[in-house]
């Protein structure tokens, strides 16, 4: 079942997909990933992308967040066509609009938690403090660490703080437990809904476990590079209360 | 069929191609100059002792004033000499059409009938003297091709006074004249100074040494002591005006080649050395940062069952490609050069046939330095990684230790970028890899040092001996010393500015038992012309009782200035005196004593003498000096600086040039390699961060600045420890070509240290441009994806 955008009032939306298609490779290695992909989302809300492998939950998160240009489709951003985008467009699109979060963190492991933090203040317009960033993920303490001193956990949350800090409108996420144990896990789902209730940023995860769903206004069904179907959530649990 | 671990190979160096082919080229630089040096030293050398053993090259020679040719019977029976040939050797003028100064001669006899025995000719074209046939000669090949002289050609020569026009009958070589220059002169100039040979009676008749001799040449018996020999033949001689036996070691020519096969020998050792040193820190760098990457293949095929060895020598076999390629390219390169060299050897050495032979053993040689310094560079590596558990190399790397780098503990980290910051912590997590990348950078800076530096060296030793030393336009030498009326002659031809006196006499000078021999050159105490230069490089007043010799003849002798010198004359009266050494003389070409003319004439013992002038000429009249010049029959030899000067130019400064270009494109290849690879393997190891930094937003040029920064730290590190170490390879160069016939002053300019910074800059600048290709290439998606 697909939404039908129209019943949709009250937030504004922010992405408008229709038709995104993508496919890699040529002739019989030819590999579509994403088949027609139909999708709004909308500000401030927590969206989780589920899906088995392969049915295109990253590809269309790296579309979205300008790191990969579809084949076909249209992909508007707050109106603006992405899909006509060129490579500088896009590096100041992800510079100012977008968060990334990754399976494997991507921290810069020569610099402390608060320098990898730092690090984007630099180039955002209106950052906040890496100090600030850090205290909304509880590593106020650990300011001065590096990468290697830091447990898994810490990491991902130093890797929240980064992509939060230049305020961003989108937060995307790419499996952010996927490396982490539950207990971990949780305390980075809870990191991540504290960003989008307390700053209203329009976040996207991605994961293969349905049990963290439960977190999100609406979950997306994909599967083979289509989205299967939308559920609304009418209530979203704390991160804190799952278990998987 | 090749094995499935080697196509990984062929693929994993398909991807290093960048870097294993600036590896490559640096090794090939280092063997393409050992492979040169060692087969130029090969053939030269080994030329030299066929030519000598072919034509036969007498061991003792002896100029005499005359002595009758019974004597010679007397020489044979001499204990410990084997052979002894007489003959004649006298000084003629010359006049070639077309040349405006004289040009002078020395002919030398050649038996009436048959061939000399001793220091036989090699006849290049043409044919001997007819018996009988009068005024015939053979040319010296070095003089009849700067004159374009063949057989049948004629020229007319100034014999004892007396013009007659001779033929040129044949183009020989000899091997007393490899090197053919005239006596004293360090620098060849072929146009005005050549040997001719004539049949004996004819010479004799001409000179009026008919059954007399004033030349000797012998061998030795198997076992004799030359300098027993040498002292017998002074005593024997000494009644006929001996001016004093010597052996090879004092033969001019023979010392010429020696000296350049001694400063041939020290680049074949020195430079390669650096070059390949430099070599083994690139393939060390680029191995274990593939090793490094390769980590988990590593464990799988060790989890498959492939043992520690087969790891090790897969991987040693990367090594041994870049060796391989690096040895024929090397080789090839080497012979090229050699090739061309050995060409450029032919205006400075006369041979029957100087053909460049490549000195085979160099080559398994060059194989051997090659691996090892390779497999030097690699081995640790590959064994470290060898030794891995599989499950642990499996395992993703755990992110590296950092800490805050020394700068920033000093306190003043606040003020560094982020940027800053990502590059002096990877440099100090990684000292050794820094040090390696320093290090190569600094000798590729080091070794652009040396070819500018000897440039400047030859440049300033020209201007020095033709500007600062030498004052006159002209020098003229007299056949034979003459009354200082001659000087009142020379006053007045034609545009004659001024002229200043010179005596010039042979002498043994010794102190302790080391003895060499030369001419003490007489001239005005404080002249304006030819003048005396000290190391600070002001004149020196000689003193009116005293010796100033070259800092090298002290050297050689072991004397300091206040040693008293022992003086013995070999000529004329020959007195023996002991004389104080006064001071040091700066020369860079050959040895020289000086004196003030009136001391020297005091101690010969002859009155008020001269052997020859300077002169300075107004350019208008120039060319009614010189005709007159040409017809003064006293006249021995002409030298005119300008043309010397033009000569040099064209011959043996477009050689040097060559040489230096040489060593110039070496240098730039070796900075290009080494700043390329550098750049190349921070890229490949920190392409995931950096496509990090891209993906959360940082421009391609700010991902740059990352990648450069640390570059520049590094390079700024190296740059000034790279012209310390220039200064230092010049200054062993210099040490090296300082021999008795040649030396070099260590001239190091602001602009070559500045030409060495700019190539190293901009060697870098476009490796960084190269790498920075790659980051706007770089796998955005693919870097967030697990960890390599």
């Amino acid at each position: 079942m697909i939404e039908d955008p129209g019943q949709v009032i009250e937030p504004a939306q922010v992405f408008r997909v229709r038709g995104l298609t993508k496919v890699y490779g040529m002739g019989a290695a030819q590999v579509q990933a994403l088949a027609g992909v139909d999708l709004d989302l909308y500000e401030g809300e927590l969206a989780v992308l589920l899906g088995p492998s392969g049915s295109g939950k990253t590809t269309l998160l790296n579309n979205l967040g300008g790191l990969d240009v579809p084949t076909a489709g249209e992909l508007l951003y707050r109106g603006t066509d992405l899909t006509s985008a060129d490579e500088d467009d896009l590096t100041t699109f992800r510079r100012e609009r977008i968060g990334f979060i990754f399976q494997f963190y991507n921290l810069i492991p020569s610099l402390t938690a608060r320098e990898n933090v730092a690090l984007i203040t630099e180039i955002a317009r209106d950052p906040m403090p890496a100090e600030e960033a850090l205290e909304m993920v509880q590593l106020g303490a650990r300011l001065d660490h590096f990468p290697a001193q830091l447990s898994g956990g810490e990491q991902q949350r130093v890797a929240i703080a980064r992509a939060i800090a230049k305020r961003p409108e989108v937060l995307l996420c790419d499996e952010p437990t996927g490396a982490l144990d539950v207990r971990t896990g949780i305390v980075v789902l809870e990191a991540i809904q504290q960003v989008n209730r307390e700053l209203g940023t329009l976040t996207v995860v991605i994961t293969h476990n349905a049990v963290m769903a439960d977190i999100a206004d609406r979950v997306i069904y994909l599967s083979d590079g289509r989205v299967h179907h939308v559920r609304k959530n009418t209530t979203r649990v704390p991160a804190s209360t799952l278990n998987w | 069929m090749i094995s499935y671990l080697d196509r990984k190979l062929w693929r994993d160096l398909r991807r290093l191609k960048g870097q294993a082919i600036a590896v490559i080229m640096v090794m090939a630089c280092g063997l393409a100059m050992m492979t040169m040096a060692r087969s130029l030293i090969y053939s030269l050398d080994s030329t030299r002792r066929e030519y000598y053993q072919s034509n036969r090259f007498a061991d003792v020679f002896d100029a005499l004033k005359r002595a009758p040719n019974s004597l010679v019977s007397r020489i044979r029976q001499l204990p410990g000499v084997a052979v002894a040939q007489s003959g004649i050797s006298v000084q003629v003028t010359l006049d070639i059409p077309g040349l405006e100064e004289p040009a002078t001669g020395n002919v030398r006899s050649v038996p009436d009938v048959g061939m000399p025995v001793l220091n036989q000719l090699f006849l290049r074209s043409g044919r001997w003297p007819a018996p009988g046939r009068r005024r015939e000669v053979l040319v010296s090949e070095a003089f009849a091709q700067a004159n374009h002289l063949h057989p049948g050609d004629s020229l007319a020569m100034l014999m004892n006074g007396k013009r007659e026009t001779v033929r040129v009958a044949g183009i020989a070589l000899s091997p007393e004249f490899i090197f053919e220059a005239r006596p004293g002169a360090a620098l060849p100039d072929n146009r005005t100074y050549g040997i001719f040979w004539m049949r004996r009676k004819e010479v004799a008749s001409a000179f009026d040494l008919d059954g007399a001799f004033n030349y000797l040449s012998l061998t030795l018996a198997p076992g004799a002591s030359e300098r027993q020999v040498i002292a017998e033949l002074d005593r024997l001689l000494r009644p006929y005006g001996g001016l004093g036996a010597f052996g090879r070691a004092d033969h001019p020519s023979h010392v010429r080649v020696s000296d350049e096969i001694k400063i041939l020998r020290t680049i074949s050792i020195g430079f390669p050395v650096v070059f390949l040193s430099v070599a083994a820190f690139m393939i060390n760098a680029v191995l274990s940062r593939l090793l490094a990457l390769q980590r988990d293949q590593i464990a799988i095929l060790k989890a498959f069952g492939f043992s520690d060895r087969q790891i090790v020598v897969h991987y040693l076999k990367f090594a041994l490609v870049m060796v391989a390629g690096g040895t024929v390219l090397g080789g090839i390169g080497g012979i090229l050069l050699g090739h061309r060299l050995v060409l450029m050897y032919h205006r400075f050495f006369r041979f029957p046939d100087l053909e460049f032979r490549p000195d085979r053993p160099a080559f398994p040689m060059a194989l051997l330095v090659c691996a090892f310094a390779a497999f030097t560079g690699v081995f640790n590596a590959v064994r470290r990684a060898a030794r891995l558990p599989p499950a642990e190399a499996m395992r993703p790397e755990p992110p590296a230790n950092y800490r805050p780098a020394l700068v920033e503990r000093t306190g003043i980290g606040y003020l560094l970028s982020h940027t800053f910051r990502i590059a002096v912590r990877n440099i100090e997590r990684k000292p050794m890899q820094a040090l390696f990348t320093v290090a190569g950078l600094a000798l590729a800076t080091g070794i652009l040092i040396v070819p500018n530096a000897f440039r400047d060296g030859v440049t300033q030793v020209l201007d020095y001996q033709w500007d600062t030393v030498q004052r006159q336009d002209v020098g003229v030498g007299l056949v034979e010393p003459d009354s200082i009326e001659v000087e009142h002659l020379f006053e007045r031809l034609p545009g004659v500015i001024s002229v200043e006196p010179e005596r010039r006499a042979f002498v043994r000078i010794s102190f302790g038992n080391r003895r060499r021999q030369l001419a003490i050159e007489g001239l005005p105490s404080k002249g304006l012309l030819n003048r005396v230069i000290d190391e600070s490089n002001h004149q020196i007043q000689l003193p009116p009782h005293g010796l100033v010799v070259s800092a090298k003849l002290a050297e050689v002798l072991g004397a300091r200035p206040g040693d008293l010198l022992t003086v013995e004359v070999l000529e004329g009266r020959r007195p023996t005196r002991e004389v104080r050494l006064a001071g040091l003389a700066e020369d860079f070409a050959g040895m020289a004593a000086y004196m003030d003319i009136h001391a020297l004439n005091r101690l010969l013992e002859e009155g008020d003498i001269i052997s020859g002038a300077s002169f300075t000429v107004d350019r208008a009249k120039w060319d009614a000096f010189m005709r007159a010049l040409k017809n003064i029959p006293r006249v021995s030899w002409v030298a005119v600086k300008n043309s010397l000067r033009e000569n040099f130019r064209q011959t043996t400064a477009a050689s040097i040039g060559l040489i230096e270009k040489i060593y110039m494109a070496f240098a730039i290849i070796v900075a290009l390699g080494v700043v390329y690879n550098n750049a190349r393997i921070s890229l490949t190891e920190r392409a995931r961060e950096l496509a990090t930094l891209r993906v959360i937003g940082f421009s391609r040029r700010e991902v740059g600045t990352v990648l450069i920064t640390e570059l520049v730290i590094l390079a700024l590190i190296a740059v000034p420890l790279g012209l310390l170490l220039g200064t230092g390879f010049a200054a062993e160069i210099v040490k090296a070509v300082n021999t008795e016939t040649v030396r070099l002053p260590l001239v190091l300019t602001r602009a070559n240290y500045a030409f060495a910074v700019m190539v190293v800059a901009v060697a870098s600048a476009v490796s960084a441009l190269l790498v920075l290709r790659k980051v706007n290439h770089l796998d955005l998606v693919g870097a967030l994806k697990a960890p390599e």
